[in-house]
Order: structure tokens, then sequence, then C-alpha cells
């Protein structure tokens, strides 16, 4: 097992290596000057000196060739410094852990929904197989699980912040707090955050929980014709026992290897709603560092996606041998 | 020696006319029949398609077909190569084709298309006999004139629409064909060579799977300096084939022990001969699920690129473009609810059309449907 996990480990580390060196070299082709940027945010209007143009290319790491470059970054990664972001005056850490708390309320909001959601309905469909009621489900769910999230979206915002705007069902169009949110009490803040966090949990949550509705439904049909389960149901176990103890137990593995497949999710699922929404998060993050050309925060991003995807994959083969005994490491 | 069992001679069964049994994909295409839904799904497909190749001569303000001054033009062409529409009789009709051509010469004649709206700009007053502009703003709600209401600018959504479909229908297509094509070349290397060469290629997957790929794209979007549609496709191609590389590998993996590659390989039969012709057509059919579900994919990351302004810049009709506009513009339903439809029921039938497939090629499915 400890053999498996170091060899896994080190196959990771070469594999962040291999993406950041790559993703820096994108992006240092992108076109377009940081600095230029920078500068016309400083001083808008004023003709820039080329001298001090070389001098802030020089501080940035910019007049290096970007190998070059990449190995200066690298060398502060290892030692933990993700370097500052060239257009908030602020270390990349900063800036990104700022962003983590709204990725995450919107996020782990919707994978808990989702899952606590997923699993009653998907044993309800496996249940009710063939009858009407899961035939409705199943087929709502799967018309769920085609549209995209960007057309809900949209859809939704149109009828609750502007048809239904003025009537008790108004929802905020985008943004997650109010203007005067400072002023409010507790309750009166909590509340703000419900209203403005519903319309993008929605979004994020229906997509996943259609998909894992039919994961588990899917799994359990091939449980359920196994012959350990026609010997239950002969000597007599209930039916709700036989689904829930018997059959359930037995699809936890698939199951919990998806867990771990989608752990890089909770941080940049939602960069489209994110987006839409204007919800101050990682996934807008992103968009913005990359309008902004701030390189140091791409790069922070990309590693913090990275390192979690990897994470993700290894939980899942970990998860795998805990939850069969079947399978081990060695 | 008395009870012999009456065993029918041999000869007779052999020389009865075998009826020939069917194929692998006759068999599949057979079973993907049955399924009303695929069915449906790959005939609103099929339709698509058509209204993509035709766009057009549905709805387009150049004439399919002009005589003018004696010569015989295809303006209507220009849609799908602006070069294509003749640039002398670009320049004596300039843009509208109604008008003009009577007035220049009395004994032209045109056929258009079936809708006068077009894509590209706003229609004017008295453009097309009497009938009035194309009005702008909030007034463009869907009327007789504009079914699908026109944009803030006055451009017709209808046509935009049509045009559009195109787009998509290209987009997944081209992109999808790159994917499977890069795909099943690193997967099926991987799988049949397995050691170094499975090493490397694994990595390359991994270090691909390693970004999300909403996050991938834009970075290589914003890396382009004019992206046209075809960057986009080629940037969608060239990230989204890595679940069609593991499938080939692992579908490679298992073939390649088996006994027609054995003899193959005994007989001497070159490795790439055994990959492409051997085993590649018995890996298809399992490849072609993720390819089917990556095209929905690919039409949902392009429509959503170009609604977040990373598409390629106008003209270039694209539903994404059109929701983009409507996100601009809440108070014209319009925009929204017809692209948006339109994105939903391409996506919902190509899922439709892949998870027939699977269930009409997978034989463990096939299994567990009797």
């Amino acid at each position: 097992m400890w053999n498996y996990l170091v060899r896994r480990l080190l196959l990771g580390v070469l594999t962040l290596w291999l993406v950041t060196f790559l993703v820096y070299g994108l992006i240092r082709s992108m076109p377009g000057d940081p600095t230029l940027v920078r500068m016309e945010r400083m001083a808008p209007g004023k003709t820039i000196r080329s001298e001090d143009l070389a001098q802030m290319r020089k501080i940035y790491g910019l007049d290096k060739p970007w190998p070059v470059a990449y190995w200066a970054w690298l060398s502060n990664v290892v030692r933990f410094n993700l370097g500052n972001s060239f257009s908030r005056y602020q270390p990349v850490t900063e800036v990104i852990s700022e962003r983590i708390a709204p990725t995450l309320l919107l996020s782990g909001t919707s994978l808990l929904l989702g899952y606590l959601l997923a699993v009653p309905m998907g044993l309800y469909a496996t249940a009710r197989g063939g009858r009407l009621d899961e035939r409705t489900l199943s087929i709502s769910l799967y018309m769920l699980y085609s549209l995209p999230a960007f057309v809900a979206a949209l859809f939704l915002q149109m009828i609750f912040a502007v048809k239904l705007q003025g009537t008790g069902f108004e929802l905020p169009l985008d943004g997650m707090t109010s203007r005067g949110f400072a002023n409010l009490s507790t309750l009166g803040k909590a509340w703000d955050l419900f209203r403005h966090a519903l319309l993008p949990t929605l979004c994020l949550t229906y997509g996943t929980l259609a998909y894992d509705t039919r994961f588990i439904q899917a799994n359990m049909q091939e449980v359920l014709r196994q012959d350990y389960i026609r010997t239950a149901r002969a000597k007599g176990v209930s039916r709700f026992n036989v689904i829930v103890h018997h059959a359930f137990r037995n699809t936890l593995i698939p199951f919990v290897t998806m867990l771990g497949l989608e752990l890089p999710f909770v941080l940049s699922g939602a960069i489209i709603l994110e987006q839409i929404f204007t919800w101050p998060g990682m996934g807008r993050l992103f968009f913005e560092a990359i309008s902004e050309y701030d390189y140091p925060t791409i790069m922070g991003l990309m590693l913090l996606f990275s390192i979690l995807t990897l994470l993700g994959q290894l939980l899942a083969d970990i998860l795998y041998a805990v939850v069969d005994p079947r399978v081990t490491y060695s | 020696m008395s009870s012999v069992p009456t065993v029918p001679p041999l000869v007779d069964e052999i020389a009865a006319p075998a009826a020939k049994s069917r194929g692998f994909w006759a068999e599949a295409w057979l079973r993907f029949r049955r399924r009303k839904l695929a069915m449906t799904a790959l005939l609103f497909v099929g339709f698509l398609a058509m209204v993509g190749i035709f766009a057009p001569a549905i709805v387009g303000t150049k004439p399919l077909v002009c005589k003018y001054k004696g010569k015989i033009y295809f303006p209507a062409l220009g849609y799908f190569v602006s070069d294509w529409e003749n640039a002398y009789l670009r320049t004596q009709v300039r843009l509208i084709y109604p008008l003009n051509l009577h007035a220049k010469d009395p004994d032209s004649w045109a056929i258009y298309p079936l809708v006068y709206q077009d894509p590209f700009r706003r229609v004017k007053d008295n453009e097309w006999g009497t009938r009035p502009g194309n009005p702008s703003g909030a007034e463009g709600s869907p009327d007789r004139q504009n079914f699908f209401g026109t944009t803030d600018s006055g451009f017709d959504v209808f046509a935009i629409m049509v045009h559009a479909t195109r787009t998509a229908m290209l987009v997944g297509f081209v992109s999808m064909g790159i994917a499977g094509f890069i795909g099943i070349v690193l997967g099926s290397l991987a799988g049949y060579f397995r050691g170094p060469v499975d090493s490397v290629i694994s990595r390359i997957i991994e270090v691909v799977l390693c970004i999300p790929t909403l996050v991938l794209i834009l970075a290589l979007v914003s890396v382009l300096e004019r992206p046209t549609i075809w960057h986009t496709m080629a940037i969608i191609g060239c990230t989204r084939w890595t679940s069609i590389a593991r499938l080939a590998r692992a579908e490679f993996l298992k073939l390649r022990e088996s006994e027609f590659v054995m003899s193959a390989r005994a007989l001497g039969v070159r490795s790439g001969r055994i990959i492409f012709r051997h085993v590649l057509p018995n890996a298809l059919a399992p490849i072609l699920v993720p390819i089917t579900f990556g095209i929905a994919d690919a039409i949902l990351i392009e429509s959503a690129l170009s609604y977040l302004g990373f598409g390629p810049p106008p003209p270039n009709p694209s539903w994404g473009d059109l929701l983009s506009q409507g996100r601009a513009n809440m108070q014209m339903w319009w925009l929204i609810l017809f692209p948006g439809l339109a994105i939903f029921l391409t996506v919902l039938a190509y899922n439709l059309i892949g998870e027939g497939l699977q269930e009409a090629t997978d034989p463990r499915l096939r299994e567990a449907a009797k």
C-alpha cells in the first residue's frame, strides 16, 4: 500500500510539473502585455517611458524568456510562495484565499444537496422500476441532465429577476450580497445571502443530481440481477431491506469512486455559473485574471485545480480499496 | 448396436443454403432502430444537418440563382464562404439585391430564399416589396415578419438561428473528428505496444485530464489573437480526446491478447496493419459512444464560449452569442428562449443517440435487456 502511494505521489508530482510548465508557456504567449495594462491603470492616458516599461518588465520577470522565468516561478512555489498578483497589489495566496469561501458556499452546498437527494431518488427509482412515476422521474432527470447549466441559469434569471420583478418571488439577478449588506442584522445577512445563492446553487445542483441519480439507478439494476439478491428475496427479506441493505451497500463501490473524482468540481465546477451570476468565487477570479493578464494568479489557480484533480483521483483509488476488501495495492 | 440414435446426415446441413448471419453493425442497427427515442433523436439531428446545409436557401437576402446582364450567378453561396459571392456582382448591387438588381438591369431575374431576412444585417424599409424594416430593441418581439423576433440592433433572430445551426453542426463533427483521431491513435498505440509507449501516452492523458476542460480551453482561446470558429473547433478537439483515448487503450489491451491478433502476428502481418485493419474495427463500437456524447459536449462548450464572449468575433452566427445578447437585454425573452431551446434539444438528441448506441453495441447491456 505504502509503495503504491509513494509511486502515485511521485507520478503526481511529475504530472504537476508538466502541467505547470506547459501552462506557463501557454500564458506567456498570450497576446497583450501585463505591464501596459498595469501602467494604463496606474496613470491613465499618460505616455509610458520605455525605461519605466523595461524596469517594470524586470520586476515582473517578463524580460527573461519563459523557460527561465518558469524556473524562477517554480523555485518560489516549492518555497510556498506563489508570487504577487500583477493587477491586485496582493500576494496570490491572499487573492485566491479570499475567493475560496464564496465558491465553497456554492459548490459545497450543491454537492451535499446532490448526494442527499440522489441516493433516495435513485433508490426510489429502482424500487418503482417501470411504473409511471419512475418513468416520469427518469425522463425528467434525463432532460435536466441535457439542459446546459448556463441556459437554465438564463431562463431562471429571466423568470425570477425580470418577469417576477416587484412580486414576492423576486430574486436578485446576480452578485452575492445586496448593496446595504453590511448594515443588515445577522438574520438579515443570512436571508440576503440565501436569496442570492438560491439560483446559482440550483443551477449547479440539478445536473449532478440527475447524473448521480441515474448512476445509482444503473448500478442498482446491475446488482439486483445477482444471485444473492434472489436468495435474500427467497428467504423472505422485505423489499425495503433487500434494496437498502443487500443491494445498495454493494453499489457503494462505484459510488465512492465517483466521490473522489468529483472533488476538483468543488473549486472549479462553477466557472461559467460564477461568471453568469457575477459570484465572487474562484471561477470568476480566473476570468478576471485572464482578462488582466495576471500571470501569477492564473498559474496559482491552475496549480490549485491540478492538485485537487490529482488528489481526487488518488482519493478515489484509496477509497476503492477501503470499500472493497478484494482490492489491494501490493 | 441396435439403438443407434438417428443423427441427421451432416452432408445435408452443409448442402443447405446457409442463411448469411447478420454482421455486428447490422445487428446493432436493428437494435438501435427498436429504440423510438434514439431514432427520433437521430431524425432530429438529420433535420438539423439539413437545416445547416440548406440554411442560405431557407433564409437569406441573397438570391439562390440570379441572371444579371446575361450571366448566371449564385450569390447565396456567399453565406458559406464570402468569396463565393461574385465580387463584381456584389459591388453592383451593394447588398440589396431585390432593389438594385432590377434597377440596373430590367431583364434580370432572381430566385430568393424562402424567407427574406439576413443574419448579418438589418433589413430596412421597402427592401422587399413594401414590407417595413425590422424593428429594433424591445419592440422586436416575435411576429409574422420576424418569427423569432429581432436582436437589439434589428437583426432577424430566426435568420441567425438557422445559420447558426451550421456552426453548431460543424463544431460537433469537426471537433469530435479531431478528438476522435487523436484519441484513437494515441489510445491504440498505448494499448497495443504497452511498455514505455504506454507510460508516455498515459502521462500525456493525465496532464490533459489534470486541468478542468473549460479552464484549459479558456487559456488556449485567450492565446489566440483573432480566434475564428475553426480555432475554437481545433481547441475543443485537442482537449476532449482523453476519454476516447482511455477507452481505445482499454479495448486494445483486451484485444491484443486475442487469438486473431496472435495469428495475424504469427503470419508476419506488420503492426500498423494489425492495429488498423484487425483490431480497430473490433474496438470501434465502444469508442463511438464517447464520441457521440463528445459531440453534445462540443456544441455545449462552443455555445458557452460564445456566450462568455470567448467565441469567434462577429459576424459569426452562434446560438451562444444570441444568448449573451439576451443576457444584456433580459427583457427581450426571445433572445434567450429560442437559442436556449435549440442548444437544449441538440444536446438532448446527441445524448439520446449516444445512449441508444451504447445499448445497441454493448453486449453486457444487451444481455440485461433480455
